[in-house]
C-alpha cells in the first residue's frame, strides 16, 4: 500500500540517509552557513573547557542535524503532496569527525484542523553507536481530503 | 553574499559583541538585508546532502505547486548569519547552540531579497550556565513571512 495521510499510523517509521561527518564536511557547512564559530574549526581552542564540558576536539554544527532532519521530512512529504511546517530540536550529544549519523522520524499522531490535516512526527538523529545526538518533533501539513 | 565580504574570523570583532550581561531581552538586534542566490542555495544543499530537484531543476520545479526553484526550509541556517552584522552576539566564539524551533510559511527563492527581524527574547541561568533565547522572523520582498523561529544558546563566559 502506498503511503498517504489515510494510511499513516502511529509508529510509521521514516528513515533518512546516513551522513558521514568529517573535518571536510564540517568545513563545507561553515562555508555554506557562514557559521565560522571556532567550535567547529579550531583544535587548539577546543582543548579548553566549556564550563564543566571538554569536547576534546572540534565538533559538528548542531544545525547540521537540523538540516539533515529537514531533508528527511521534505523528501518524505513532497511526494505525498504534503508540506513540512515545523521542526523543533535539541542537541543531546556532540558529533565529531569520524561519526556517521542518520535521521529517523516516527509518526506520533494525526490531527485535523478547519483547513488542513496534520501529522506530528518524533524525530531523532542517531550516531553509529545508536546513541541519539539530536531529538525533536516535527509537524507536516496535508491538504483536506476531497 | 560572497565569502570575500563576509568576515570568517569570528575572533576579529569579538570585543564589539554583547556579552550575556549586556544582552537586553526584547531589544532588537541589528540586521542587514541579503539577496539569496541560487549559488548560495546550492552550496547549502551540498553541505547537508540535499539533492531534491525542487532545488536544482528549474524545468521540474515549474511543474510543481511551487512554480519554480525554491530553497530548502532550513536555509534559515545560512540566513541567520547572512542577515546579521559582524558584531552580532550570535557570532561570539564559544556560543553553544542547544536547540532551535522553526515554523515555515512560504519558501525562500533564489533572487529573493530577504530581511530579518530578530531579538533576544529571554535570558536565564540554569545549572550555572548562561542562556539566551533568540527570536527571529525572515521576510521576503513581498512582506511575506518565510519562516520564524527561536533558538536556545549557552553564552561564552
Amino acid at each position: 500500500m502506498s503511503a498517504s495521510y489515510e494510511t499513516l499510523t502511529a509508529g510509521t517509521r521514516i528513515e533518512g540517509a546516513k551522513f558521514d561527518v568529517t573535518r571536510e564536511s564540517i568545513r563545507a557547512f561553515c562555508d555554506a552557513s557562514l557559521d565560522y564559530n571556532p567550535l567547529h574549526l579550531d583544535d587548539d581552542y577546543m582543548k579548553g573547557d566549556f564550563g564543566r564540558t571538554n569536547f576534546g576536539g572540534v565538533i559538528m554544527h548542531g544545525m547540521t542535524n537540523f538540516g539533515l532532519i529537514t531533508r528527511l521530512l521534505t523528501d518524505w512529504a513532497y511526494p505525498l503532496g504534503a508540506v513540512h511546517r515545523r521542526l523543533e530540536t535539541r542537541w543531546v550529544k556532540p558529533v565529531k569527525p569520524g561519526d556517521t549519523i542518520q535521521p529517523v522520524g516516527i509518526v506520533k499522531s494525526k490531527t485535523t484542523s478547519a483547513k488542513a490535516r496534520w501529522v506530528v512526527i518524533d524525530v531523532v538523529v542517531n550516531n553509529q553507536r545508536g546513541e541519539p545526538v539530536a531529538t525533536g518533533e516535527a509537524l507536516v501539513e496535508f491538504p483536506l481530503a476531497g | 553574499m560572497s565569502k570575500t565580504d563576509f568576515e570568517t574570523d569570528f575572533w576579529k570583532d569579538a570585543g564589539r559583541r554583547k556579552a550575556w550581561d549586556d544582552i537586553v531581552p526584547g531589544e532588537p538586534r541589528k540586521t542587514i538585508p541579503y539577496v539569496l542566490t541560487l549559488e548560495a542555495i546550492h552550496k547549502y544543499c551540498r553541505a547537508v546532502g540535499e539533492n531534491h530537484p525542487l532545488y536544482f531543476d528549474e524545468a521540474y520545479a515549474r511543474t510543481t505547486r511551487w512554480g519554480g526553484l525554491i530553497a530548502p526550509p532550513s536555509i534559515h541556517i545560512l540566513l541567520m548569519f547572512a542577515c546579521t552584522p559582524a558584531d552580532d552576539w550570535m557570532r561570539s566564539p564559544g556560543t553553544i547552540n542547544v536547540g532551535q524551533s522553526w515554523s515555515y510559511n512560504v519558501p525562500a527563492r533564489p533572487g529573493d531579497p530577504i530581511t530579518l527581524q530578530a531579538r533576544a527574547l529571554d535570558k536565564f541561568v540554569k545549572q550555572d550556565r548562561l542562556f539566551v533565547v533568540h527570536d527571529n522572523v525572515f521576510f521576503n520582498q513581498h512582506g511575506q513571512v518565510i519562516c520564524s523561529g527561536r533558538g536556545w544558546t549557552i553564552r561564552p563566559e
